[in-house]
């Protein structure tokens, strides 16, 4: 999803900040230092460390924001124990078109990876095909959002 | 806001009153933040603890809300810590901490109240055959999923109070007089590819139609062998994060509102990754 998003806007699309909360300062989206920080700071339950992140994106990205960010975070505390209390698999094609990203991240190294297929030869050759195409896709809709 | 407002296609029975009543004192935001916060956000939590009040499919609402109690009380517990730091969470014995919290005292079974605080502390390690033998402990993987739906919507709402420097909202008080759990499993539900049994990925049938309306996803059909368990996930994240039914998901050009979409995505990203979720 986040990967898709960065692609409509035409950029260079930099994932490290998702594992290496430190490199979100080099990530082209806005705000993402202070995002990642509030992110960490209220999963980590420090009150004093939740309010200066707060405070922070709030003066960076305004109040409403603010309250949407904790809105998200509070969405994805929510769908992350869905997903690993009834032991889904990643659907089939996510599966295929994030082999390498979860490589790249380290995202294999986490106890819930074993629940992932393996990705056939002819599904890896077919995602490479459709890449390209996709990128095409989601800049257009990205033009098409911006005009 | 009506009693059907609320419940949409739950079945009702004579609650409605002292539902309609207990929402609106709950969640005062605007008294407690200066930071403005959006109405249907507002509304979403209040029906939540209106679901949480009431019996649900499997559970009885004392059961629910000494689930939610026990949830709640995993965060300070020293015996999920201890799990945590281990090399298998299942290697460590031993008693909860806050377990009677809510006077949730022999309400439920004890492998509920473990359920809980696992699910809390630490998902990423849970097991399909840790699953499978809740069931010889008292909570059927039906009754497991519903407690899974509690947990999470409690700990979803309650990270957003964290977040925004909020109290804790207390806990509902059960619905007096509430309706006996349905206990009605989906004839179409079957274990295939997960822990647990869940609807086909097709548009389910008859009373089930509204869940999803076609080929879906499997995190959404997760729970579905608790219907009422999607209708309430769907109803959370529509405020908390995208419109499952406006096609919101596949618009990656725009967020919803301040946030871009990507904005939105690197904060989803991070959260599941700080909880070692791959999915």
């Amino acid at each position: 999803m986040l990967r898709a998003s960065i692609e409509t806007q035409g950029e260079e699309v930099d994932l490290r900040g998702l594992t290496d909360g430190k490199a979100a300062g080099e990530s082209s989206i806005s705000g993402a230092a202070a995002l990642v920080d509030f992110v960490e700071a209220t999963l980590g339950g420090n009150t004093d460390e939740i309010a200066v992140a707060r405070d922070l994106v709030r003066s960076e990205l305004g109040s409403e924001a603010l309250v949407d960010a904790a809105a998200v975070i509070g969405n994805f505390e929510r769908m992350v124990r869905v997903a690993d209390g009834t032991g889904i698999p990643l659907d089939a094609a996510v599966n295929v078109a994030t082999e390498e990203i979860r490589s790249e991240l380290g995202i294999d190294a986490f106890a819930s990876e074993e629940r992932k297929s393996e990705v056939a030869t002819w599904q890896r050759l077919m995602a490479r095909a459709i890449d390209p195409l996709a990128k095409i896709g989601l800049r257009w809709q990205g033009r098409r959002a911006s005009r | 806001m009506t009693v059907a407002d609320v419940f949409g296609t739950l079945e009702l029975c004579a609650v409605e009153v002292a539902i309609s009543m207990s929402l609106d004192s709950a969640f005062q935001y605007a008294a407690q933040l200066e930071d403005p916060v959006r109405a249907d956000l507002v509304e979403s939590h209040r029906r939540s603890w209106a679901r949480l009040a009431e019996s649900g499919t499997w559970w009885t609402g004392p059961e629910r809300i000494a689930i939610a109690a026990a949830s709640r009380a995993a965060i300070d517990c020293a015996l999920c810590r201890e799990r945590k730091e281990a090399l298998s969470p299942f290697s460590v014995t031993g008693a909860h901490d806050g377990v009677s919290g809510g006077g949730s005292e022999g309400l439920v079974p004890e492998a509920a109240i473990d359920a809980a605080h696992r699910i809390v502390t630490d998902a990423s390690r849970l097991s399909g055959t840790w699953v499978e033998g809740l069931a010889e402990q008292g909570v059927s993987d039906a009754h497991y999923v519903e407690l899974l739906s509690v947990v999470v919507s409690v700990r979803s709402i309650d990270a957003f109070h964290r977040a925004m420097g909020l109290p804790l909202e207390p806990l509902p008080e059960p619905t007096p007089g509430g309706c006996e759990p349905t206990r009605r499993r989906p004839p179409t539900a079957e274990k295939t590819d997960a822990f647990v049994a869940m609807l086909p990925s097709r548009k389910p049938p008859g009373e089930d139609a509204d869940l999803f309306p076609g080929p879906a996803p499997y995190v959404i059909r997760a729970m579905s062998l608790v219907p009422d368990a999607v209708r309430w996930l769907k109803d959370l994240s529509g405020a908390h994060y995208l419109s499952m039914e406006a096609g919101q998901m596949f618009d990656f050009a725009n967020g919803r509102g301040p946030l871009s979409r990507a904005q939105t995505e690197l904060i989803a990203g991070r959260v599941s990754a700080v909880n070692e979720c791959f999915y």
